[in-house]
């Protein structure tokens, strides 16, 4: 096997994005073609995922480094790039003549967060986020003109950049405690200086740029904009795919501390029960349903992190589960925003309202999905908070727990609401059915599927998520 | 894994399910089809149940038609079903209330393949918490068990039903959220990895302070469920919003899933902690049961009548479990058994004279034995049961728990059997108001319950008048579960 075929899924992507520049330099737009060849790309761009899971080696002078780890996360980025696409028939949010722009950015950033899972060096990783952070900017505000957009756009950058610029500092720091930008080094030298101000400082200051991907508290100030100034599809693509990424390298960066900070752990036990009981709380006023599920992506972030302070193998290995169910449950909320809000527009949650009679399989998709978000049982999204507690619980983080389930109790209010919408509520001028096509059925049903057959068996998945964990220690 | 000769309860399970699967994919329009179909997997289930209660080996004893596979390896999960003393009653009644419920509902016009899809899927739950010996699936069929409760009550059911479904998915959930810690904290603490009931039950696995803090998370937990007061506040108005069916199933089948979740999981696992919070156990127990007979007392709405009735009398299961006895256990469970029915035929009757008059205000009632003097008889009957008449199952269950609790607690035990009095007393109130006196003309056409749909009533009035007469039949079977336990406590 040579080398560089370690690279393939970045290189597929990367040729993706080829097809969609030349794509975007034909001078009459045809959306039709774009669609079916973003279809067609994407879906083999899963395929090729999924092939190259087994692979393992590094590259790049040991600054990329291809493992379980990465290529579990790369499976689940190619996934969710695929997914949007598949969203985007009525792509009637951005102008028909951006579509391939559109594609071609979205392309760019799969790209960057996959060079960012498998980064093992800070600098590499810095470029990788920063790559995938300018395509989001560019996405954000190709959206068809509704105002909002520019300024969600500009909040993005400003936010952003902020960030960005704190994080750089905090590697700074951790460059000059341990005298090195290889993880590999890095992990073998902060256990043992973790204790000293300079080294969590850079740490925490590190992390306060994934945090921005991941809308943790105090980094959430740009979702709930973001999320409605952004189109259907790209929101959908933020709140999946980007989060997954966010996952990824936070897992990557806090198990470099080996378990051993007390400090970190609390840190993170602060930003965790603040990103839930503020994104929950938030939530329940929202009239939009994309700020919605923008506050119930910041206490998810909440949850996720539960996980990952729990610093231990099962920890890692239940976040991960977590990112994955997250991925699905939000892509299936997402496919019936983009269904149901088909000129493109932004989806009030009263407009839900007759959905069970407008399309049951939408009503009930949703209805599926919310309930997860919620973490009821049977789906995916219980069994990963499960998972979540469960680690937290061996670490004997009690408190949190019952935190944390509190705060499940009052987010099942507004999703509630959402399936009220849905179940019981009568639209005041009576609405056409929406039509539903069979490709769209199949999808629909697919993720369901998925939801609840991984829900009550989540052997096989808890399995690749722990094989996965090991590779970080 | 592990099998007995033929998986009855895996059977029972996959009714619901099954049944659930093959309404989901019959057209909306076919509402008679659907009807048939509920009723026919709800038969299925109700055979079944009562088939286990009787072919349980009582000399055997213990947890029998014992199914495993295993689910969750590095976690310890396995799907586990079986059953024992405790849970055959349950089980029985669960099945029972089903087959009733979905006869009640024969007159269901509204979103047909909706309700008794998500009824079957409330009451897969059921069964599966009566039946599990694994904390993880107790869990998980516990919580199966109470979302269908909202759309159930929030589409089918009237008076303020929006804010009654909200409040009691909210409350139980809150209730499961106290449960999911207690239950990852014992399973963390014993150290053998596994969610095994009856691996983690073997005396010395928990200190008597894990016990302690372990019990009152899962007590208070469950308890929500099982109406404890205080918080009880969300089944009256529960109750009370739900549609006809879903107030059988929640007041009948439902709260029980509390106060067994209390007898299964916490005091299973946490035998000392039981004895230590014993006596707040009992002290709320008897409040619940002073209070809802005084609350009772002051309401004019039939339902909320039953609802908080249903307070005193599950605050009795309560006082029961809480003398730590042979006979508090056995009448707890048996109270259990009898009340879930005895609020089935409550529901089941009132449900029939709401639908038929629109009304459920006491006031506004009045005369109705001379109008519907069946649909009144099946009320009646209930409402003797509720008092405790002898003859009925109720009567000796409440008989056992008050015995027991007399000895255990005279004060409080004495206090209770003083609140039963003032209970007869609002039920005989009710029925002399609603039944009684004058009869209103504006009801004089409105028809009498037919032969058809009177069968659920009178099954229920058959199986309330069976184990009044031969509670034996009950006893004997709790006693196989509950001697063994008690004796075994350290």
């Amino acid at each position: 096997m040579k080398l560089w075929m370690l690279f393939i899924p970045e290189l597929y992507c990367l040729l993706m994005g080829v097809v969609f520049f030349g794509l975007a330099m034909v001078a009459r737009p045809n959306p039709r073609r774009d669609y079916f060849v973003a279809l067609l790309l994407a879906s083999i761009g899963v395929v090729v995922a999924l092939a190259s899971v087994k692979l393992e080696g590094s590259l790049f002078f040991e600054a990329y480094r291809v493992d379980l780890f990465s290529q579990v996360f790369k499976v689940m980025l190619a996934m969710g790039f695929f997914l949007v696409v598949c969203l985007c028939t009525e792509l009637n949010g951005i102008e028909e003549r951006h579509h391939p722009e559109f594609y071609l950015f979205l392309t760019t950033c799969t790209l960057a967060m996959m060079m960012l899972v498998s980064s093992v060096e800070l600098l590499t990783i810095y470029v990788a986020l920063e790559l995938s952070s300018y395509s989001l900017y560019i996405l954000v505000p190709l959206r068809r003109g509704y105002g909002i957009d520019v300024e969600a756009g500009i909040k993005y950058l400003m936010v952003g950049a902020t960030s960005s610029a704190v994080m750089l500092f905090g590697l700074s720091f951790l460059f000059g405690v341990t005298h090195t930008t290889y993880v590999v080094d890095i992990i073998h030298v902060l256990p043992n200086v973790i204790g000293t101000p300079a080294a969590i400082l850079g740490l925490l200051l590190t992390l306060c740029g994934f945090f921005f991907k991941l809308a943790v508290f105090p980094f959430h100030f740009w979702a709930p904009d973001v999320y409605q100034g952004a189109a259907n599809q790209v929101t959908a693509y933020i709140a999946s795919a980007s989060k997954v990424a966010a996952v990824a390298i936070i897992i990557r960066m806090v198990s470099l501390v080996g378990g051993n900070s007390q400090y970190l752990v609390d840190v993170l036990v602060t930003l965790s029960i603040a990103s839930m009981t503020l994104g929950n709380l938030v939530a329940i006023v929202q009239k939009d349903m994309k700020r919605l599920l923008a506050y119930s992506s910041i206490s998810h972030a909440g949850y996720v992190l539960i996980g990952i302070l729990s610093m231990s193998p099962t920890g890692y290995a239940s976040a991960i589960f977590y990112a994955l169910a997250y991925l699905v449950m939000n892509l299936c909320c997402f496919l019936v925003v983009v269904k149901v809000a088909q000129d493109g527009s932004d989806l009030k949650i009263a407009q839900l309202a007759g959905l069970h009679r407008r399309s049951p399989i939408l009503a009930m998709a949703l209805m599926l999905a919310v309930f997860g978000l919620a973490g009821i049982p049977p789906t995916i999204g219980f069994t990963g908070k499960f998972l979540v507690f469960t680690a937290a619980m061996e670490k004997g983080y009690i408190t949190l727990v019952i935190i944390a389930m509190i705060n499940a109790t009052i987010s099942l209010y507004y999703y509630i609401m959402v399936v009220k919408a849905a179940y019981l509520l009568e639209p005041d001028v009576a609405q056409p059915q929406l039509a539903v096509s069979v490709p769209t059925k199949v999808l629909t049903a697919s993720l369901v599927a998925v939801m609840v057959v991984f829900g009550v068996f989540p052997t096989y998945l808890l399995e690749v998520a722990r094989a996965a964990a090991r590779m970080l220690l | 894994m592990e099998f007995a000769n033929f998986p009855f309860l895996s059977a029972i399970l996959l009714s619901c399910v099954v049944g659930l699967l093959v309404i989901l994919f019959i057209p909306d329009e076919r509402k008679m089809l659907i009807k048939w179909v509920s009723l026919v997997f709800s038969g299925i289930a109700m055979v079944l149940s009562i088939y286990l209660f009787f072919a349980y080996d009582k000399t055997k004893g213990g947890f029998q038609f014992v199914e495993k596979v295993l689910w969750v390896k590095s976690l310890g999960i396995n799907y586990h079903n079986a059953v024992d003393g405790f849970s055959l009653p349950m089980l029985m009644l669960t099945g029972i209330v089903l087959f009733t419920g979905v006869l009640t509902m024969w007159e269901l016009e509204t979103r047909v393949k909706e309700f008794f899809a998500f009824t079957f899927l409330l009451v897969a739950g059921v069964f599966g918490v009566f039946m599990s010996m694994d904390l993880f699936f107790i869990f998980v069929w516990y919580d199966v068990s109470l979302f269908p409760m909202y759309p159930l009550i929030a589409i089918w059911g009237s008076t303020r039903k929006e804010y009654g479904a909200m409040k009691l998915t909210l409350y139980l959930l809150a209730g499961s959220a106290l449960i999911l810690p207690g239950i990852l904290y014992l399973f963390v603490n014993s150290g053998l990895n596994t969610f095994n009931l009856v691996t983690l039950m073997q005396p010395g696995t928990f200190t008597p302070f894990q016990q302690k803090f372990a019990f009152i998370l899962l007590y208070l937990g469950f308890g929500i469920l099982a109406g404890v007061w205080p918080f009880h506040t969300w089944s009256p108005v529960g109750h009370v919003a739900a549609p006809t069916a879903v107030s059988m199933i929640h007041a009948g089948v439902l709260m029980k899933l509390g106060a067994f979740g209390v007898l299964r999981v916490a005091i299973f696992l946490c035998p000392e902690g039981w004895q230590y919070w014993a006596q707040l156990m009992a002290v709320l127990a008897t409040c619940g049961i002073v209070y809802g007979a005084f609350v009772g007392l002051a309401q004019t709405d039939l339902k909320y009548v039953i609802g908080y009735s249903s307070v005193s009398h599950m605050g009795i299961v309560g006082l029961g479990l809480a003398t730590v006895t042979v006979e508090g256990m056995n009448g707890a469970v048996f109270q259990m058994f009898a009340h879930g029915v005895m609020t089935a035929l409550f529901f089941s009757s009132v449900g029939y004279i709401y639908d038929k008059t629109h009304t459920k205000m006491i006031p506004e009632l009045g005369g109705m034995s001379k109008t519907m003097p069946v649909a009144s008889g099946y009320f009646i009957v209930a409402a003797l049961a509720g008092i405790g008449v002898p003859c009925l199952a109720s009567f000796w269950a409440e008989l056992l728990v008050f015995i027991s609790a007399f000895k255990t607690y005279p004060i409080r035990g004495a206090l209770a059997i003083c609140a039963l009095v003032v209970s007869a007393l609002f039920m005989l109130r009710v029925v002399q108001r609603t039944f009684y006196g004058e009869k209103r003309d504006e009801f004089d056409h409105l028809p009498d319950v037919s032969f058809g749909l009177g069968i659920p009533r009178m099954i229920l009035v058959a199986v309330i008048v069976f184990f009044g007469l031969f509670p034996s039949v009950m006893i004997d079977v709790i006693q196989v579960a509950s001697i063994p336990f008690i004796n075994g406590l350290p």
